[in-house]
């Protein structure tokens, strides 16, 4: 079986960090969304990939190639309007066979383990088209699916949104007919499955373990501890120098050439890209990933953060509940807030006005390229833009700062 | 629902047979058995039980053959005896016959048959297929394919069969209309099955068969041809990507969760269960001076719940006794009668119950899933829910199709006491009919929110359900479900018998889950929401259950969750779903063994 992926999403309200970025290319515990999803699928026994691209083209390109670094075979479709799946699956019909059934992927949803294998096993064993289904406390904002008798989806609602609802919702996996080509030529996506469920019947395949579709910033560090959670066992590279004592405990994974200094606590799960550097006395609590090419300096606490590659975070600062973009700097002595005093919701300010995280803990999200002066305290729930610079914050001389 | 499973090898079949209906048994176990051809003879064993009681009985292991087909059945017509069971053979045992599905017109046949000469074994509609297959081969000089091929345009209902004979040594005759068939592709053997799981061990390339196709099937080859034409057809032949285990049970990840949404259909089953059986318990109710109603686990509550029904709609109070207790307390005679209600028929304890009261010369009703069940034969009144199997240990659709049963037979009560008219009853009866709806509503809509609920919550290690009125049985039906499939602390409770005792538990370490009544039982209602608030005001949390339209609520529980619209009849249905759901989530989410809780067992048959 082959498979069409779509990647072309922007994920705009994933800012700051999608400007630079498709989605399907934010690194979560590690690994960028496409990366582990195209491993899932090749550990399915799918190879032969059709990837349609779209905004911030280059960064899949680059990173993936024509896929023989893993073992894949991949051929690129640009999108280069930002016209919805139902375009992106239609630029792809040349490319399939006329009584082809391939696997369809939506590359920006995260599932813990191997949705992609299920489905495709869905269909194996009772040669029907197979849409993988879940639960998300947000359906309303879904395709949600009605079933029948016997896993039979009846029909679809796409996005109910005058009302909440507790419906399963398409997780974003399918196997579908060559028949969908012909269908996206009079219908939208929704309709065409519709027209499927009337005709040859579409099947459902439950997802039970954990699903995340990330529609916020924060909801990032919800897909870095959704992926830890499966984490049992630490792996430290061989060629990983620890210059003293390092306290180790959990699943810890540390990539190679990382240099730990002594006195650093490494808590897991956690996550150490290649070539890292940690300094004197680091703290690393549960639920940090940090990406390569990163310098941590002295006394530095981090937890419950994803720092992109190539992030500089100066000697005792706080990181926490927070999300720091490639490249990006924060200064020393800088602490990220991450609670109310009054422990209620946290609001983040994202450039489309105030959002309700639902969540009592939040700290920062910087984008790409940002610089954090020394010595800044930055409030919970604070977005940094792309390249923004904020000064180093001191008392003396007073009135200069 | 039945198994059908053949092979046509190059070495002896019985061994790998046995393992093939035994990967089957999840359509049906009620009995099973085989037929396997050598030298001209077709030797058939067949019996009642599961796959493995049988073997020992009829040690299937020692048949000879290099042709043979098997079966595992889940009763529909005729009861669950030997003669019933497949395989069926015509009089001279020439050839036999495996068959899943329902012959509609298999009462004239048989009538015409019988005139020609046929002797019926069994009362089963799966016979007149080997009559009439035997027939048509011997209106065809003995030509099986041509014999074959007429007897089933003769057919008519649904079906997939499979037929050897002593006249086309080595080969296998299989057709199917709507129920499934699939033909496995072996190196030194070929398969024919209800599904994969059939030869899921042997081979991995198969073919799908379709309606208005018939195949041949011989060790080296296979033929699929056209009914019509009898044209051969060309088919693909597909690798099997296959998830065992899985695809047994429909796909679904669990058989909890399958038998969940199975729900809507048992209730229609349920519905559709001859009035005049329904009629029968009542009036074994009505006649008698007291009517015990007995079930132990799942069914004492379902039982309990009945209580309320009969009261409500009959006019009658009758007592629930749990059945591991009935000998000890239940005062019965010849004048009373005993309803007994278990999935199984088997459960030790109600049977010991059962015994006794007979014993005293009290009339006896039982209401049963299993055909063919000790209890089954056991009772004066046997009324069978057709829920179709249930395979996970913790009983969810036949719980709620027991209750449906106990609902309609409530209602019968009323009318024969006098109570409810004719009209009243045939309009309660189609209210009762929107349950199957309002279940899948329940499902579709509502699902995602005991999802959300139980992610949230799966910390939690102390469960209090409460409920009042009808809603008392259900919350105890409710704690159940969780205890025995989550491993957490669960009780239910009446609401107003919190302040009495339990009261003194609720702290941060307790959830609390409250049934809501429907808004337009306000008596109800204002008692269950002040037990609410008697929670809360001692900090507890308190997730209500209630139904939509109900304003009054507002602000009352800490979390909630909304259920359909429904009316006080059908309501306490759907906290049973409730339940379930919650439970099952639960499971999911603190990674028990679902479908086989440790400890538990399907059929508790020792006391």
């Amino acid at each position: 079986m082959r498979a069409l992926i779509l990647a072309a999403g922007r994920g705009a309200g994933l800012y700051p960090f999608t400007n630079t970025r498709p989605k399907a290319m934010l690194p979560m515990a590690g690994e960028m969304l496409l990366h582990s999803a195209l491993k899932k699928i090749r550990a399915a026994g799918v190879s032969d990939l059709v990837v349609v691209v779209g905004h911030r083209a280059d960064r899949i390109i680059n990173e993936f190639g024509q896929g023989s670094r893993y073992g894949m075979t991949i051929q690129y479709i640009r999108q280069d309007e930002p016209t919805g799946i139902r375009d992106a699956i239609s630029l792809a019909k040349g490319h399939f066979q006329e009584d082809e059934s391939f696997l369809l992927v939506y590359a920006d949803v995260l599932a813990s383990e191997n949705m992609y294998r299920q489905v495709v096993q869905a269909f194996g064993s009772f040669h029907q088209p197979v849409a993988a289904i879940c639960h998300t406390p947000h359906a309303q904002n879904y395709g949600t699916v009605y079933l029948g008798k016997d896993m039979q989806i009846e029909r679809l609602v796409e996005k109910p949104v005058e009302r909440e609802v507790g419906n399963y919702v398409l997780a974003g996996v399918f196997v579908m007919p060559y028949r969908l080509f012909d269908l996206l030529e009079s219908f939208e996506m929704d309709e065409a499955l519709n027209e499927l469920c009337a005709g040859e019947g579409l099947r459902s395949s439950i997802w039970e373990e954990p699903w995340l579709d990330a529609q916020h910033p924060w909801d990032l560090l919800q897909g870095n501890r959704m992926v830890m959670d499966t984490w049992s066992e630490a792996r430290v590279d061989g060629s990983v120098r620890l210059r003293g004592a390092v306290q180790f405990r959990g699943p810890v994974v540390i990539e190679k050439n990382v240099v730990i200094e002594s006195g650093a606590s490494i808590f897991g799960p956690c996550f150490i890209g290649e070539n890292t550097f940690l300094g004197n006395g680091v703290l690393v609590r549960p639920y940090t990933a940090i990406g390569a090419n990163a310098t941590i300096g002295f006394g530095v606490e981090l937890k419950n953060c994803i720092l992109f590659n190539g992030v500089r975070v100066g000697r005792l600062s706080f990181v926490g509940d927070s999300v720091v973009g490639e490249d990006a700097v924060v200064g020393s002595g800088t602490l990220t807030l991450i609670q109310n005093l009054d422990q209620s919701e946290i609001v983040v300010r994202m450039p489309e006005g105030k959002v309700d995280s639902g969540l009592d803990k939040v700290g920062s999200f910087l984008g790409d390229g940002a610089l954090v002066g020394a010595s800044n305290t930055l409030a919970s729930g604070t977005v940094v833009p792309p390249g923004e610079v904020i000064p180093h914050h001191y008392t003396y001389p007073r009135g200069e700062n | 629902m039945c198994g059908i499973a053949g092979m046509a090898a190059s070495a002896n079949v019985s061994q790998k047979l046995l393992r093939s209906i035994a990967a089957l048994e999840y359509r049906g176990y009620d009995s099973c058995g085989m037929a396997v051809q050598r030298n001209g003879v077709i030797d058939i064993r067949k019996n009642v039980g599961t796959v493995e009681t049988v073997n020992s009985l009829e040690r299937f292991t020692d048949m000879k053959g290099l042709v043979g087909i098997a079966h595992t059945r889940w009763a529909t017509h005729g009861g669950v005896t030997q003669a019933n069971a497949h395989p069926h053979a015509d009089n001279e045992s020439r050839l036999a016959v495996v068959h899943n599905g329902i012959i509609s017109n298999y009462k004239e046949l048989k009538q015409r048959l019988a005139r020609d000469g046929a002797a019926f074994r069994s009362e089963t509609d799966s016979e007149v297929i080997a009559h009439l297959v035997a027939q048509k081969i011997a209106r065809n000089g003995q030509d099986v394919e041509e014999g074959f091929v007429e007897a089933i345009d003769e057919l008519e209902g649904t079906f997939a069969l499979a037929v050897i004979s002593v006249d086309a040594p080595g080969r296998i005759f299989c057709v199917k209309r709507e129920s499934p068939l699939i033909i496995g592709l072996g190196d030194d053997a070929n398969y024919v099955g209800s599904d994969f799981s059939a030869f899921f061990e042997y081979t991995r390339r198969a073919i799908i068969m379709e309606d208005g196709e018939y195949a041949l099937i011989t060790p080296e080859s296979y033929a699929v041809r056209s009914l019509l034409t009898r044209e051969r057809v060309d088919k693909e032949v597909t690798e099997i990507e296959w998830d065992a285990e899985k695809a047994r049970r429909g796909g679904y990840p669990h058989f909890m969760l399958k038998e969940i949404y199975d729900q809507p259909t048992t209730v229609q089953a349920a519905l559709q269960i001859p009035r005049e059986d329904i009629q029968a318990l009542a009036g074994m109710i009505h006649e008698s001076r007291q009517c015990f109603l007995g079930g132990v686990g799942t069914t004492y509550y379902i039982a309990s719940m009945g209580q309320y029904f009969f009261s409500r709609l009959g006019g009658r109070y009758l007592p629930v006794v749990s059945t591991d207790e009935f000998a000890h307390i239940a005062e019965i005679g010849p004048e009373d009668g005993f309803c007994a209600i278990s999935q199984s028929g088997e459960t030790y304890d109600t049977l010991s119950a059962l015994r006794h009261a007979k014993t005293k010369g009290a009339r006896t009703a039982g209401i049963v899933n299993m055909m063919g069940s000790t209890l089954v034969r056991s009772v004066d009144v046997p009324i069978l829910q057709g829920a179709g199997p249930e395979k996970c240990v913790i009983s969810t659709k036949t719980a709620l199709s027991q209750a449906v049963i106990l609902l309609l037979a409530s209602m019968e009560l009323g009318l024969l006491a006098g109570r409810l008219s004719e009209a009243e009853v045939a309009t309660l009866r189609e209210e009762v009919a929107f349950l199957s709806d309002l279940v899948l509503d329940t499902l579709n809509e509502r699902s995602g929110y005991f999802h959300t609920a139980a992610q949230t919550h799966q910390h939690m290690k102390n469960w209090l359900y409460l409920g009042r009125g009808i809603y008392y049985p259900a919350a105890l039906e409710c704690a159940l479900k969780m205890k025995e499939v989550t491993y957490l602390h669960a009780e239910g409770m009446s609401a107003g018998f919190l302040k009495h005792g339990t009261i003194s538990l609720i702290d941060e370490n307790m959830h609390t889950i409250v049934l809501m009544p429907t808004p337009d039982e306000a008596e109800l209602h204002a008692l269950t929401r002040s037990s609410a608030e008697e929670v809360r005001a001692r900090g507890g949390f308190v997730l209500g259950y209630r139904f939509e339209g109900d304003e009054v609520v507002e602000g009352l529980f800490s979390e909630e969750i909304v259920l359909p619209r429904v009316s006080p009849l059908l309501a306490p249905f759907l906290h049973l779903v409730s339940g379930q759901l919650l439970a099952y989530f639960l499971a999911v989410a603190l990674k028990r063994d679902v479908d086989r809780p440790r400890a538990l067992a399907k059929s508790v048959t020792v006391a």
